[in-house]
């Protein structure tokens, strides 16, 4: 911003200042509206919500399945998206940091002298795409599952290959009728229609794309894994 | 009822005194309640117009020793600019739903007792024989939530509305910082129930930190107080939550709320100033600024004028 | 305080030379400029040396659990015939008393499996704390695998890790027998060999150059 363009504003304030109504009590009284909306909200949220408590601390557990408070869903699902280890530190320290310093330093790197949203297309479109990937991830995070149960009927026989499907974290990336996290892995509920038994098999031996290997499963586990999957259509 | 203007401004300096008080203040009542004691119900009036003048007195007493009623009254009334709306009260909303917290929260430590053995049924004896527990407890939970969209929302105005621009950059700068130390609110908060959900999530934010390469396996110490989470890091966490962030965070709405009167609130920016009443030859600063659309009309004698601070403009309303 | 005001605004008159600059904020008459300048270093020092006073300590105070080791504590868990080569048994022991249940522990179990080439007659103990931010694993009979409930990691049954985010195998607790008893002492963590190295915290590498970036801490205790 130039010097000019710093001068011309406070003129342009100056000028819109002697327009406008005094603080008190013009202002003050669309904040006291306010302060009213929001302690009837929070009596409300409290009041219809309550405080209920959780089970205790319990650090012996074997099947609880921790969720954060839905503010830090955007961080969970960071997390839980970002597989390969090597980035696992960008995503906990990296990704939040440098969030948090381009935040910071906003006023100067954007120095433009305009304010106006529909003459700043850059800002406008970074800040409203911030708020849509807030958004999702913050969505995608509170719909996330646990990736350890499969609710769906499994006949008897492929009773064991659902159970090893449970039990091996595929629902961690895939989709399995209501259970599991669509994405980033295909959906599972049908993929027996689409996919033949042996490249189901060689897909869980080489683990294609960001899929990582399940080679370590015996034999018979994998056997069993695939009869499963090939039965769903 | 006394004019709020009237409580604010000592008594020797008010416009109008009333007839037969100017002088003689305080002395006249003892006697005149002395002197008639049957009159009394007649005289209810003057009785009650000097219960009326009590608090004035008590008002220009504290602020002739004071002297605040010159800075009160240039921040109660200045003036904001044209076409300040209904988003510009998401600050002040804020602001409300942290005392909120502030209030809730105090009432919330009288019952709490932050010791691993002890905090998870302290929050059930709050919750279930505690008159109204439940309900505050309840207030301090959503109410962080309610805080938490707020602060985003009014992040939000300021970054759509460039609000963030010059003069205002440093106020930008506090306001971020106060994110964060609202976050870090949210999440030492957290484990303070102490039940499940408090406990694991406290051990992956811990274990986040401790991501940090080099200074990060320490920093996780730290905040532990120790190798593994325990009594310690309960009370840590509590201090932290308590009388740590909380301090920092009203020392910097100090120094945010001191900005934005110092500087003023921005007005949204597609408001314009109309053209001025008399127009002035333009200045030397019309080339600098024609090709940003603003017509300097008016801009020649405030040029050396432009004050940019909050008594600029006070006074009563034309 | 007016009158002080009056000197500012007085213009500056330097007693001994004409000199071209404006008083220094606060000047008044006769005021000497060394003098000023030793009271406004003495004021810092020794208000620094007041602050110092304070901040040092309380900030030693918070600072010290970093480089405190608590004493090693070994538990009784069961007999060695209790456990298996072929599955694991969860274990529940204190870590550190006094505490309630947060100070407890759990622990999968087994015998060594000299079928996958560990050394005969030892005790495996697994933490349930995944290796990526330390949630809570649970083993899985059918698939043999650990699995963790929030980011999705998987291990296999040695604990190694096979899908995931998790950056290195599970955790370990040290384990010795005790007059036909397996006792359970300190965690430990493992590089993806499987060699022992100080206990890391969830989410920090081990082995090669990682050892350096995540270094161990004073407060763990050394590996087997």
């Amino acid at each position: 911003m130039k010097a000019s363009d710093k001068q011309a504003y406070l003129e342009e304030y100056e000028l819109l200042k002697k327009k406008g109504k005094p603080f008190f009590p013009y202002a003050v009284m669309k904040d006291s509206v306010m302060a009213l909306v929001v302690v009837g909200v929070i009596i409300a949220m409290s009041l219809l919500l309550g405080a209920e408590q959780g089970p205790k601390a319990d650090p012996t557990t074997t099947t609880y399945v921790p969720r954060p408070e839905w503010y830090f869903f955007f961080l969970f699902e960071l997390l839980r998206v970002i597989k390969p280890p090597e980035l696992v530190p960008i995503a906990t320290i990296g990704i939040p940091t440098i969030c948090m310093v381009l935040l910071l330093l906003l006023p100067f790197y954007d120095k433009g002298p305009e304010r106006r949203p529909e003459r700043r297309p850059l800002a406008t479109t970074a800040g409203i795409l911030t708020i849509l990937a807030m958004g999702y991830l913050t969505y995608a995070g509170a719909t996330s599952g646990s990736p350890t149960e499969i609710d769906m009927k499994v006949a008897p026989q492929y009773k064991a290959g659902a159970e090893i499907v449970a039990g091996s974290g595929c629902l961690a990336c895939h989709k399995l009728g209501e259970n599991g996290n669509n994405g980033p892995g295909p959906e599972l509920t049908h993929i027996g229609a689409r996919i033949p038994r042996a490249a189901i098999i060689r897909s869980i031996e080489i683990g294609p794309s960001i899929m990582p290997s399940f080679r370590e499963l015996p034999k018979e586990k994998l056997n069993e894994l695939a009869d499963f999957l090939s039965s769903l259509n | 009822m006394p004019k709020l203007s009237d409580l604010l401004v000592p008594a020797p300096l008010r416009n109008t005194p009333k007839p037969g008080e100017a002088g003689a203040p305080k002395t006249p009542a003892p006697q005149d309640l002395k002197s008639a004691p049957p009159e009394r119900p007649t005289d209810l009036g003057r009785t009650g117009e000097k219960a009326l003048e009590a608090p004035v007195e008590a008002m220009a007493w504290i602020d002739q020793r004071m002297a605040a009623s010159g800075f009160l009254t240039g921040m109660l009334f200045r003036k904001v600019p044209k076409g300040t709306n209904w988003f510009y009260t998401l600050g002040s909303a804020t602001l409300f739903a942290f005392i909120v917290q502030a209030v809730t929260g105090v009432f919330l430590a009288m019952f709490y007792t932050p010791s691993t053995t002890q905090a998870y049924s302290s929050i059930a004896h709050i919750n279930n024989d505690v008159f109204l527990g439940q309900f505050v407890h309840g207030m301090h939970k959503w109410g962080a939530s309610v805080m938490v969209i707020l602060v985003f929302l009014h992040m939000g105005r300021t970054f759509f509305f460039g609000a963030y621009k010059y003069p205002r950059e440093l106020n930008w700068v506090i306001g971020v910082v106060l994110l964060i130390l609202t976050m870090t609110m949210a999440f030492t908060g957290y484990l303070l129930p102490f039940d499940q959900r408090s406990y694991w999530a406290s051990i992956v934010g811990i274990n986040i930190n401790g991501t940090g390469p080099i200074v990060g396996p320490y920093l996780s110490d730290f905040l532990r107080a120790g190798p593994e989470l325990g009594a310690t890091t309960l009370s840590r966490f509590y201090a932290i939550h308590m009388l740590l962030v909380p301090g920092a965070i009203i020392a910097l709405i100090g120094a945010h709320l001191y900005l934005v009167v110092k500087l003023g609130t921005t007005a949204p920016p597609w408001t314009k100033a109309d053209k001025p009443r008399v127009a002035t030859p333009t200045s030397n600063l019309d080339a600098g600024v024609s090709g940003n659309g603003y017509r300097p009309d008016g801009a020649g004698p405030t040029i050396a004028g432009v004050q940019i601070d909050g008594h600029n403009g006070e006074g009563a309303p034309a | 305080m007016a009158e002080d005001a009056d000197k500012i605004n007085q213009p500056y008159r330097a007693p001994d030379q004409v000199r071209t600059e404006p008083p220094p904020p606060g000047y008044f008459e006769g005021e000497s400029m060394t003098r000023r300048k030793v009271f406004t270093i003495a004021s810092q020092a020794i208000g620094g040396l007041a602050g110092a006073a304070i901040i040092l300590p309380a900030v030693g105070f918070a600072v010290a659990p970093i480089f405190h080791r608590g004493k090693e504590r070994w538990e009784k868990i069961g007999k060695t015939s209790d456990f298996t080569e072929d599955t694991y048994r969860q274990v529940v022991f204190t870590e550190t008393p006094g505490i309630g249940d947060i100070g407890k522990q759990l622990a999968y179990v087994r015998k060594s499996s000299t079928e996958l080439g560990e050394e005969p007659n030892q005790y495996v103990a697994i933490s349930n704390r995944c290796a990526h931010l330390g949630c809570p694993v649970r083993f899985v009979q059918a698939a043999g695998n650990f699995i963790c409930p929030c980011h999705g990691g998987v291990y296999d049954f040695q604990g190694k890790r096979i899908g995931g985010p998790p950056v290195r195998p599970l955790d370990r607790f040290q384990t010795r027998i005790t007059k036909g008893e397996v006792e359970v002492g300190p965690r430990y963590s493992v590089t993806s060999q499987l060699k022992p190295v100080r206990a890391r915290d969830p989410g920090e590498f081990t082995g090669g150059v990682w050892e350096y970036l995540y270094p161990p801490r004073p407060s763990t205790f050394p590996p087997p």
